[in-house]
């Protein structure tokens, strides 16, 4: 089964948002990449939405954004 | 005056309130720009600002040409002395560690960020702050005068400034056109309502052009956090305040467009010239940007932050007050109003915001955001 990993950086300072997500897929990118883990980034950083697809995508990791209330949630997963 | 300063407030305004909803809508940081070189290689944002002195360069010298805007340089600008470099240095490590500058800090602060006005809170301080060291920090502005007798650079060089800013700006022009083609100037965006960063540019300069029409200048406020800073010290010590030589300094003293009448402005605490033009566009940035959070039903407080950002963001608010008068003035008036002009005091903040914003960079990552 897959593991979800929950950073909520709403309401942080720039650029928490994609700084922290860089040291959670230093941390746990290898479970990420094999399929057993997925990072979700809760974030109402409008800039973050273009910058971690953008910096995740050149690492060889998929990503997904979605509108979530009044901020936006972006799925970091494995390419297979 | 007051009659003579209306035209002057709606123009203000009505380029704060569109420069706040494009800013928040394509999230137009300049911090970001800068910052993002050092920590993440990524210079996609500063292609975006290139773009806007291109852009700048290229309407404000058409529009000397055609007459519409009168000299080679508008007021507030100096002489360039290092004064400029260490303000450009000290607001560099600011503006990384407020996550905002003077102006982005507005439209994030519109937009519900509760840091946005914490930094902003801290930028009132610490340009009020500055009034305490100004004898000694102009005494060390004058000592370090580079040229003494000229504004821009073609001025130095004893050139029409269109020999020289419009080659400049054709071969910026053709380098940004390279970088079109190449695929660099857009990425995927996904938040909702999104202004691809480039539109925003375009835009931007040709709202910074509108304000040296109408207003007489590019866009700047910083002068105007001295003086609320100052009106809201008064309230405590109204006796320190009126002793301060800075308060009652009167830099700007010019004849605006469509006007006959010269009119004078400061950074002390009464409502003159400065007031007329700086707080409509304060007011319009904060308002621009709430009005886009709001339709996009993105609007929220938002308050949740951890201990050491809090303590970086009012650091950083300080610094940026503090360096915005050792410059003088901010990043938005010299890389959006002075660079495209070529002035020496502009290019020579430039000079001294880069090596700051790595250094801030260096402190965000090691202390802040870990």
């Amino acid at each position: 089964m897959t593991q979800t990993i929950d950073i909520d950086i709403r309401g942080q300072l720039c650029p928490s948002c994609l700084l922290l997500t860089l040291k959670e897929l230093n941390r746990c990118g290898a479970a990420v990449r094999a399929g057993d883990a997925e990072i979700v980034v809760t974030t109402d950083d409008r800039q973050a939405t273009a910058t971690i697809p953008a910096t995740v995508d050149r690492m060889g990791y998929g990503a997904a954004v979605e509108r979530a209330d009044d901020a936006y949630r972006i799925r970091i997963f494995g390419r297979h | 005056m007051g009659q003579d300063l209306l035209p002057i407030v709606f123009a203000s305004l009505a380029i704060g309130l569109a420069a706040g909803f494009v800013m928040h809508r394509a999230d137009f940081c300049v911090t970001a720009s800068f910052r993002d070189m050092f920590l993440f290689r990524d210079f996609f944002l500063m292609r975006q600002m290139v773009l806007l002195v291109v852009v700048s360069m290229v309407l404000f010298e058409s529009g000397r040409l055609a007459g519409l805007i009168p000299g080679q340089s508008f007021p507030l600008l100096g002489t360039p002395t290092l004064a400029s470099v260490a303000g450009g240095f000290v607001f560099g490590i600011g503006m990384v560690l407020a996550g905002g500058c003077v102006v982005g800090s507005l439209y994030k602060m519109g937009a519900g960020s509760a840091a946005g006005a914490l930094v902003f809170t801290g930028m009132l301080a610490g340009s009020a702050a500055y009034a305490e060291i100004h004898p000694q920090w102009s005494a060390f502005a004058r000592a370090t005068v580079l040229v003494d007798d000229a504004i821009t650079v073609p001025q130095w060089l004893g050139l029409s400034p269109a020999v020289l800013l419009l080659p400049l700006a054709a071969l910026g022009a053709l380098w940004l056109a390279r970088e079109f083609r190449a695929g660099r100037m857009q990425r995927p965006a996904f938040a909702v309502g999104h202004l691809a960063p480039w539109r925003a540019a375009v835009i931007l300069a040709g709202l910074g052009f509108a304000s040296y029409l109408l207003v007489g200048m590019p866009m700047g406020i910083t002068t105007s956090y001295a003086k609320l800073g100052a009106a809201i010290e008064s309230l405590v010590a109204p006796g320190h305040v009126a002793g301060l030589a800075y308060f009652s300094l009167q830099p700007l003293d010019y004849t605006p467009p469509f006007s006959t009448r010269a009119i004078q402005g400061g950074p002390g605490p009464q409502l003159d010239a400065i007031a007329a033009i700086q707080y409509p566009l304060v007011l319009g940035i904060v308002g621009g940007a709430m009005a886009s959070a709001l339709r996009l039903g993105e609007w929220r407080l938002r308050g949740r932050l951890p201990r050491r950002q809090w303590l970086s963001a009012l650091a950083g608010g300080l610094l940026l007050g503090l360096a915005a008068r050792m410059a003088p003035s901010c990043n938005v008036w010299h890389l959006w109003g002075g660079v495209p002009i070529l002035a020496l005091q502009s290019l020579l903040f430039v000079a001294g915001l880069l090596p700051g914003t790595w250094v801030g960079a260096r402190l965000l990552t090691r202390f802040v955001i870990r």
